[in-house]
């Protein structure tokens, strides 16, 4: 067990907290995990402060999890997964480190927030690809630790992007910085000669970027992260698609993006866009979503420093072509719900409550990746275990999102629920539980294991399990790393 | 060129892999990519140009001596000349030459194989590279009115070639020609008995000296015979008396033509009208020695200029089977009414091999029916009723390549098909 | 040295007698075409392998692996093997993929193609033209594997919008160097290949960076890549015969430009413009020398070019082409083009400009067929030296630095004077770069080697460390890393654990890799 003392010496006494409430909020999350309760939460203010905690934390064997976001959580990979165990609460480090406009970069702290980064790379005529309104105390450097699918395909080269460099120490003690951060030279001197962390990939034959983005916190405890911008558009129009045809929506959503017409470019299905656009509840989220029909497609034409105007016009032009070709129709608005309104909702993170929580206070993610050819039978299969449930199909929640540009596709079943509701609860739960081990069985990868189900997850592939341990044994040997979670 | 002087080619080689495929510009699919029968049948890279440059290097060095294997890899080969046409897309540099080489030094060495001294062996006492009697050699033109060279000038001399004279299945292309000469009222003639293997094939197995004594023999009958023109519808008949007798400086005082080129000038002419319909779905098949090997020899002297890049002095135009006979086939054909002609993936310079090249019929027919099965699957994917081609020995191993796979792919001549129109 | 005679018969045992050889003509025919001039002060050549191995299958690599651990012999995994593919020492077998040559699926809805070892590029992106899909030809060409991890970074002429091999490359097959199976990704949890991450971290971290393991971790058996959409046509009607090919028109919505600038900022701007305008579809910074060298078909013809190209170029410059998706996306693009050109100053070599001259560029460019004439006709030998993949003005800044060495070298009459300029790529719409300087000359003796390629690598590595230009390429083997290593976080010493973890009885020839010595 740490001494607390120490920790104080650390991080300053203000810093510690061992708290009784303190505790209880770190204990459980939304998630169906079950509660652990941490010994103390530390509150480093730098990454030399970091280095410390974890070089303490090895001498004494103890637990650390890492948190960079604020509350509240979902998915359980920040509630202790043993005993005895340290929250390291990054969420007070928010320093904004640079924005390079030439280099399309950004690199900041992990407490830095999107609401907060945003108007920092704005100024400098940059955006982030950003996952589809994320919380508002969610931290960007974790979105992206967490591999979170971000809503402009066309712009998401590799499934770690926007995520370029980090800084990490590792469990067993050593720093390490990723990619072209790595060096030769510190930051400083290589900002001199013209770098700009943006190289994810590297040194040489290892890119250790891609072991600490979904590793939940389990390799070690990342200081800073340098994230790929893209320009910020002189113009924008942004459409509607609705339909009720899965097909029609795959098909539009394909050529979307496999021409690289679109930057913002997702389907959801009327229950998702209702809970995000609504403002008044209940009935404005009823109205709207009667208003919509079964899918509805968004997406967002860009045109920048040259020419906009002539460059947004093609592309509207040739949306409507290969819409005519589909069998669907761009409009401006649906319902009522415009794509402008839509547009600037997903250029932000949300507000307060996070929208997934209005409805009815909670929400279960059931995430997954797959390609286009299954997600019908997926979509399906789902629909037959929520009627079998007994939960009301119209509350499922359905985001369907492109990634890799087009190789991939996440898709999200959201399962909205009144957590004050035991009977509620333990119907999700059960739900989640047969649905996740159900579409696994069908062929959908759930490349993104959390909470109760990452067991079965992970056991699909023992050569992985087996793999990862392995790694684990290098970067994080004494297991202090949030220990519990994945396979570890 | 000694096998020695042509080291510095050899050492050129980058290990770039593009001798094992068709010029990669011409890839259209996945399928049909390989150009090189060895290494696509034995896999090792040692079996492609490539791998055979390092070790005729390597033999040069004494780091490997003779052997059973050496000679397997050596004379596993059609001698087809893919690799030369594929390489030089790229580079500058021989690679024919140096498995020529290589082969002759073998023969010098006595490194040959039983099968090949067998063939050497006709030719040196029957003047056939196939199995048959010299005195029965013109057997096929029994019963027709054909000039004899040996008694009479004639205009063109017909050289029928070893593998016709002495298959009775391809007896037919053989009469077709002199029917089709006669046709267009051309004085013809040929050496019936007297009529001796052109070498072309002994030279490819490394047998130089014996290609050189059939070399001889053959001018004199040119000479004899008085004719302005030698037209032949063997392929390698064709590039030896085009090609190798030049290279050596034997260059025949006649017009050699391969009978496809001399066909198709008489229907230019106007001395050939192809009127009758034949209607068939064909493919053609380019003989390697007619079409990349049959490209006219280039004579060059000079040196390398030592520098950093390699050019020589006089500059030196290297034969990359730019040159081949790749358009009169495939005129004749365009000229019988009814004809539909689709081309396979692999043609002209880059086509694939029969398979019966370089002695590999005789040291390895179970290889060279390999090969041909390969082709005659390409030629099917077509959709193709008929192959058609332009040489006896393409014709005799796909016709056992069709038989041996049950393939119901009909099997031409140019020749047989044209005669049948007019 | 011999084999272990009961290894050999091991092998053939799961290979078949006809799939394996340790016959010297065979052996010595995989040795690189080293001559005898560059052999070494005392004549030495390269350790030859000890045997040939074909296997057909994972199941027989995996079997072969598992018994080069047994026996403690080493195994070198090869598909096309141009360059990279040699043992550094005795006890050395072979694993030639080439037996392993299927195209294992084409997805053309979530555009990816998975490919065994021994897919040729030709092959990949002639099935993939044909679908309306186009992936990113390796640089070295489409003569190599079309695998994304057999080539040394698999960055290609495509990068510009195809990106490269460490980002395009999705699941994976790993035979590791103890012989264990590890499919990455999606391949693992639900045999399907779209995906190489998960569940959890991604493996696809430990098994390459910006460069790739070179045959020191295991084999890599069969990968899946993404691939892009192709607005041209199923195929290209090309006219001609070899090698005077050409197509017979530019595609329409194709258009092809070389550009050369003033300065290398202006061509570092020019590059920003139309990286972050999306215009370019492929955006490569050819010298004139190697424009020359693409087009010429012998060396003649390729002084005459370059003499020809070098007087209408002002500067440094690059290939761009535009592959629109419809008339407004041509005319869009196009008129960006000539947007740039004015404000960066750009000059137009006239001779690209020729329908027929351009449209051979652009198809050669798009098939990757020029690298063998532009490094290997000249001599049959080349070199050079890389940069790594970074910002591309910092990958632009540190290749004109080695550019001077080039220009030492030239002056001293050691290598062609093929003029001086770099050959850099922008990557992802400039995202990121990468640069090279190519050097060609007639190799002598091991001495003027050394005295050419050598001091090329020592003082492009020193200013490489010094300038802190990132750890380039080219870095792999012990001394190197150990060079780099500790300037770059120690990353050497974490790739050293990868080495000893996942291949610990060191199977893996890895002298173009890393060995896990001190660990």
């Amino acid at each position: 067990m740490v001494d607390e003392v120490k920790l104080k010496k650390i991080v300053g006494a203000g810093n510690v907290s061992a708290n009784p409430e303190v505790l209880e909020s770190y204990a459980g999350d939304m998630s169906f995990v079950n509660a652990v309760r941490p010994e103390c939460v530390v509150k480093p203010r730098n990454a030399d402060e970091v280095d410390k905690i974890v070089k303490l934390a090895r001498e004494t064997l103890t637990p650390l999890v890492p948190v960079s976001s604020g509350t509240p959580h979902f998915r359980g990979d920040t509630v202790p997964g043993a005993g005895g165990a340290v929250i390291v609460d990054m969420s007070g480090m928010k320093k904004i480190i640079r924005v390079d406009r030439e280099n399309r970069v950004a690199m900041f702290e992990p407490g830095v927030t999107f609401g907060e980064l945003i108007p920092a790379v704005t100024k400098e005529g940059l955006r982030l690809n950003m996952p589809l309104v994320p919380r508002k105390t969610k931290s960007v450097a974790a979105s992206m630790l967490e591999r979170e699918p971000v809503v402009m395909p066309k712009y998401h080269w590799d499934i770690a992007d926007p995520l370029n460099c980090v800084e990490i120490y590792f469990g067993n003690g050593s720093m390490f910085r990723t990619g072209a951060a790595a060096g030769p030279g510190n930051l400083e001197e290589q900002w001199v000669a013209g770098g700009a962390q943006v190289e994810a990939a590297g040194p040489s034959s290892n890119s250790w970027y891609r072991i600490i983005q979904g590793s939940q916190g389990t390799m070690g405890i990342v200081t800073w992260a340098s994230a790929r911008c893209e320009i910020l558009p002189e113009l924008e129009e942004p459409f509607l698609v609705g339909s009720s045809q899965l097909d029609k929506v795959m098909d539009m959503l394909h050529w979307l993006v496999r021409l690289r017409l679109a930057n913002e470019c997702f389907a959801v299905n009327n229950t998702v866009l209702a809970a995000l656009m609504a403002k008044k509840w209940p009935d404005d989220y009823y109205d709207i979503r009667e208003g919509l029909p079964a899918w509805i497609i968004f997406y967002n034409l860009a045109g920048y420093e040259y020419l906009p105007e002539e460059r947004v016009k093609g592309q509207v032009e040739d949306a409507i072509d290969i819409a005519q070709k589909v069998g669907v129709e761009p409009v401006q608005a649906i319902g009522k719900i415009s794509a402008d309104d839509l547009l600037k909702a997903v250029q932000n993170p949300s507000g307060e409550p996070y929208w997934k929580l209005r409805y009815k206070g909670a929400c279960q993610d059931i995430l997954f990746l797959t390609i286009y050819d299954k997600l019908p039978e997926l979509i399906r299969a789902m629909y037959e275990m929520v009627e079998e449930a007994g939960y009301a199909n119209s509350d499922l929640g359905i985001y369907i999102q492109p990634i890799v540009q087009g190789s991939n596709v996440h898709c999200e079943f959201n399962l909205f629920y009144d957590p004050e509701n035991r009977r509620e609860a333990d119907r999700v739960k059960e739900l989640a539980g047969r649905a996740t081990r159900e579409l696994m069985a069908r062929g959908a990868f759930f490349s993104r294991p959390y909470a109760e189900n990452t067991l079965d997850i992970m056991n699909r592939d023992t050569a992985t399990v087996n793999t990862l341990k392995k790694v684990k044994s290098i970067l994080d040997p004494d297991n202090i790393m949030n220990p519990g979670k994945l396979c570890f | 060129m000694a096998l020695e002087d042509l080291r510095n080619e050899m050492e050129t080689c980058r290990r770039c892999s593009a001798c094992k495929f068709i010029p990669l510009e011409k890839v259209d699919n996945y399928e049909h990519v390989n150009v090189c029968p060895s290494i696509a049948r034995y896999d090792f890279h040692t079996y492609s140009a490539g791998g055979r440059m390092v070790f005729a290097v390597a033999k040069l060095e004494d780091r490997i001596d003779y052997s059973d294997k050496l000679l397997e890899v050596v004379y596993n080969c059609q001698m087809c000349g893919a690799c030369d046409v594929s390489c030089k897309y790229a580079m500058d540099m021989e690679v024919m030459e140096p498995l020529y080489e290589f082969r002759i030094r073998c023969v010098e060495d006595g490194q040959t194989l039983p099968a090949l001294d067998k063939v050497i062996n006709s030719l040196r006492k029957q003047g056939t590279m196939v199995p048959g009697a010299k005195a029965k050699r013109g057997a096929w033109a029994e019963g027709l009115d054909i000039k004899d060279v040996t008694k009479e000038k004639v205009k063109v001399l017909y050289h029928v070639g070893c593998r016709t004279s002495y298959d009775k299945d391809l007896w037919k292309v053989a009469k077709a020609t002199v029917s089709l000469l006669s046709k267009a009222g051309v004085d013809v003639g040929i050496a019936g008995a007297e009529e001796v293997c052109c070498g072309g094939r002994a030279y490819q197995m490394g047998y130089k000296d014996d290609f050189l004594k059939q070399a001889e023999q053959n001018l004199e009958t040119f000479r004899k015979s008085g004719a302005e023109i030698l037209v032949t519808s063997c392929a390698e008949g064709y590039q030896a008396f085009k090609v190798l007798y030049d290279k050596y400086g034997m260059q025949p005082d006649i017009e050699v033509l391969h009978i496809t080129e001399y066909l198709d000038r008489l229907i230019t002419e106007g001395r050939l009208k192809p009127k009758k319909k034949v209607n068939m779905r064909v493919t053609y098949h380019d003989p390697c020695y007619l079409g990349r090997l049959g490209e006219p020899y280039i004579h060059w002297e000079g040196r390398e200029i030592p520098g950093h890049i390699r050019v020589f002095d006089p500059p030196k135009e290297f034969r990359r089977g730019t040159y081949g006979v790749y358009e009169p086939p495939r005129d004749v054909l365009k000229s019988i009414p009814g004809l539909k002609l689709t081309e396979m993936d692999r043609i002209k310079e880059y086509a694939w091999c029969c398979g019966a090249g370089g002695g590999v019929c005789d040291s390895n027919p179970d290889y060279a029916m390999w090969t041909a099965r390969e082709r005659i699957s390409e030629a099917e994917s077509t959709g193709a009723e008929a192959m058609v081609t332009a040489c006896p020995w393409c014709e005799k191993t796909f016709d056992d390549a069709i038989r041996e796979s049950g393939s119901s792919l009909k099997l031409y001549d140019v020749v047989e098909l044209l005669d049948k129109a007019v | 040295m011999a084999l272990n005679r009961d290894f050999y018969k091991a092998v053939e045992d799961v290979l078949g007698p006809e799939y394996i050889s340790d016959d010297p003509v065979v052996t010595e025919s995989y040795s690189f075409p080293i001559r005898a001039a560059t052999a070494g002060p005392k004549g030495e050549y390269l350790p030859r392998f000890e045997a040939i191995t074909l296997p057909k299958n994972t199941r027989e690599v995996q079997a072969i692996v598992k018994l080069c651990n047994k026996y403690k012999v080493q195994f070198k995994a090869s598909s096309t093997g141009w360059l990279y593919s040699d043992p550094a020492g005795p006890d050395c077998i072979k694993i030639d993929l080439r037996r392993m040559n299927s195209i294992l699926e084409i997805n053309e809805k979530n555009m990816y193609a998975v490919v065994e070892p021994y897919v040729i590029y030709a092959q990949l992106q002639a099935e993939l033209m044909k679908r309306g899909l186009n992936c990113n030809v390796t640089g070295a060409g489409s003569n190599c594997s079309a695998l994304p991890l057999a080539a040394h970074v698999n960055l290609g002429h495509l990068s510009q919008t195809g990106s490269y091999g460490e980002r395009n490359q999705l699941a994976l097959e790993w035979v590791t160097g103890d012989g264990e199976i590890v499919r990455m990704g999606s391949l693992g949890s639900s045999d399907e290949w779209f995906c190489g991450d998960g569940p959890g971290p991604s493996l696809r971290g430990i098994i390459r960076g910006n460069t790739v393991p070179l045959g020191g971790l295991g084999v890599f058996t069969a990968a899946a890549q993404k691939v892009y959409h192709w607005p041209g046509p199923p195929t290209f009607s090309i006219e001609g015969v070899c090698p005077h090919y050409s197509p017979s028109e530019l595609p329409p919505g194709f258009m092809i430009r070389y550009l050369s600038f003033k300065t290398v900022d202006a061509m570092i701007e020019a590059v920003r413009k139309i990286g972050e305008s999306e215009i370019g579809f492929e955006l490569m910074g050819f010298n004139a020398a190697m424009m020359a060298s693409n087009v010429a078909t012998d060396n003649e013809e390729d002084l005459r070019y370059f003499k020809q190209f070098s007087d209408q170029v002002q500067g440094p410059g690059f290939m761009v082409n535009i592959a629109a998706t419809s008339q407004r996306d041509f005319k869009y693009k196009k008129r960006v083009l000539e947007m740039i050109m004015e404000q960066t100053d750009a000059l137009s070599l006239k001779d690209v400009e020729d329908p027929k001259l351009g449209a051979g560029f652009l198809w050669r460019f798009i098939r990757t067929v020029g690298s063998i004439r532009e490094t290997s006709r000249a001599t049959g030998w080349g070199g050079g030296t890389v940069g790594g993949t970074d910002v591309f003005p910092l990958m632009t800044r540190y290749i004109m630095y080695t550019v001077d060495l080039k220009q030492e070298l030239i002056d001293k009459g050691m290598i062609l004077d093929d003029a001086i300029y770099p050959f850099v790529q922008s990557i992802e719409h400039g995202h990121t770069g990468h640069g090279e300087i190519l050097i060609r000359y007639a190799p002598t003796n091991a001495e003027q080697m050394d005295n050419i390629q050598g001091f090329l690598n020592r003082a492009a590595n020193k200013r490489a460390i010094e300038g802190r230009f990132g750890v380039p390429q080219h870095v792999w083997s012990d001394e190197l890393h150990d060079m780099y290593g500790p300037e770059a976080c120690n990353y050497h010493m974490l790739l050293r654990k990868i080495k000893k973890t996942f291949d610990p009885n060191g199977a893996s020839e890895s002298s173009n890799y890393i060995t896990a010595k001190d660990v």
